[in-house]
């Protein structure tokens, strides 16, 4: 496995153009697979994220299988001339030996990028349909469910910290929330996808758990960029 | 020794006319001496050409405690019994104003003009007879008081709407429009002169002479200010790089 990081450079028009559609965002990045095919039926696993820190340092964070080419989105996105004088562009990391390191017990700090739905049925014997959560209680409560198969556990907040008197239990914030919505072509309708990213820590409690949740995602719209869970040590 | 009467002039509609005449029928942004004046003649139930000289030498001053808001009527009206039309007008009134108005002299005539006020002889209105006051005027008397005192004393009688409006405001400073103490001629530098001073009511040949107003502020408590609530910490983002503990490629 290998994760990667590539930064835009959100001066240029294409990075704007790729940023504020994840249908082109998700071409991008899938096309930087020259191994997996358009047309393969079961493709590999592959999940992405935009984590955007300030208004000029916006990353692109990739987990897949194989080594990724990006001099496309270099090209269009990135800072080409700065990529010519030896450095790549973006920076690819091993990803297998740092999840068989990982350990029960350990505590990380964690950022996930997800789309938190539930399937609510609205009228009596009608199919069920699927729903945001839009608050962030809820929002920290889809999470809070999946701990557990997940392989983790959201550290507890010590008691004088908490900033409501219910709801928050748990060291983990809920940020960026945003809405994209978007037609797709040969589909009826639009897709609309709730995307939220969750900030905070967690203990591990069940290695192999996680890291099939670290590299085959969490929850819906992987491929619009929801899904990929990062740890990163704790400050 | 002197002592001051207190009177709160609230109602919807007040119209204190200094210069209006014939149909324009304007207001001044207070009530005027004159005004006041004759609401407590009023009150005392004296005749229209009664002498007014008792009255007229009282220290009178006001105290803007909510501005309200100026509107102006065009009014159209025809003779109740001969169906004439009467001569079109227009007529400005002050609209949710609140003042206090203060009057100061010597004790025993301020006592009978607070009793005469309780139980008046004729109806008390706020400058003109469509205006009645909403709330009592609520007078009170204070004993060897000036006028400034009084008025810096007295607790802010706007409506509560309006206290809440400003609840961001622990105090407010409202504007005072008073006749000087001393002599202080008509025309001096800093002062503003209204021909507000009653010289004579009589309906035939009412007269005013100028008067001196000097405007100052005095800071009062509001009484629906708010205490800011504690402030909170925000829960910032932690930076997250998790490309550190990985080996490069």
């Amino acid at each position: 496995m290998y994760l990667t990081r590539f930064r835009f450079n959100t001066a240029r028009s294409d990075a704007r153009r790729l940023l504020s559609s994840p249908q082109s965002m998700h071409a991008a990045v899938m096309s930087s697979f020259p191994q997996i095919l358009p047309t393969a039926a079961p493709a590999p696993r592959v999940l992405w994220r935009t984590d955007r820190n300030a208004s000029a340092e916006v990353l692109l964070f990739l987990v897949g299988p194989f080594r990724p080419d990006l001099t496309h989105l270099v090209e269009q996105a990135g800072w080409p001339a700065a990529a010519a004088s030896g450095t790549p562009g973006w920076q690819t990391f091993h990803y297998a030996p740092f999840l068989d390191r990982l350990d029960k017990g350990g505590t990380w700090g964690f950022r996930l990028t997800a789309n938190p739905v539930h399937s609510v049925r609205n009228v009596d014997g009608a199919p069920t349909k699927r729903t945001a959560h839009l608050t962030p209680r809820h929002q920290v409560q889809w999470l809070l469910q999946r701990q557990e198969a997940g392989g983790f556990k959201v550290l507890p907040k010590p008691e004088d910290k908490q900033l409501t008197d219910h709801g928050d239990e748990h060291q983990v914030i809920v940020t960026d929330q945003r809405g994209m919505d978007f037609g797709k072509q040969g589909a009826k309708g639009r897709v609309t996808i709730k995307a939220v990213t969750y900030d905070g820590r967690l203990e591990v409690t069940d290695p192999d758990a996680l890291r099939s949740l670290l590299t085959s995602g969490l929850g819906k719209a992987k491929a619009y960029g929801c899904g990929l869970m990062t740890l990163a040590p704790l400050g | 020794m002197s002592s001051v009467l207190t009177l709160r002039l609230a109602g919807p509609l007040q119209a204190w006319g200094v210069s209006a005449r014939f149909t324009r029928r304007t207001t001044e942004t207070a009530p005027t001496k004159s005004g006041v004046i004759g609401l407590l003649a009023a009150a005392q139930g004296l005749a229209r050409e009664a002498d007014l000289s008792a009255l007229a030498v009282l220290r009178f001053a006001v105290r803007v405690d909510q501005p309200g808001r100026r509107i102006r009527d065009f009014q159209t009206a025809h003779h109740l019994d001969t169906g004439d039309s009467m001569p079109l007008s227009e007529r400005f009134y002050l609209a949710d104003a609140v003042f206090v108005a203060a009057v100061q002299g010597e004790p025993g005539l301020i006592a009978d003009l607070f009793e005469a006020v309780r139980a008046p002889a004729y109806l008390p209105y706020l400058g003109r007879r469509s205006c009645p006051p909403s709330p009592p005027v609520e007078p009170a008397v204070q004993h060897d008081a000036l006028l400034d005192q009084a008025l810096a004393g007295e607790p802010w009688r706007a409506a509560e709407w309006y206290q809440h409006k400003r609840r961001d405001e622990a105090t407010v400073s409202l504007s005072v429009l008073s006749e000087p103490g001393g002599d202080v001629p008509v025309g001096a530098t800093g002062a503003d002169s209204w021909r507000d001073q009653p010289l004579s009511f009589d309906p035939r040949h009412r007269r005013h002479a100028l008067r001196t107003v000097v405007t100052s502020t005095v800071t009062v408590a509001n009484p629906c200010a708010r205490t800011p609530p504690p402030t909170r910490p925000r829960p910032t983002v932690p930076a997250h790089d998790p490309t550190g503990p990985l080996e490069g490629v």
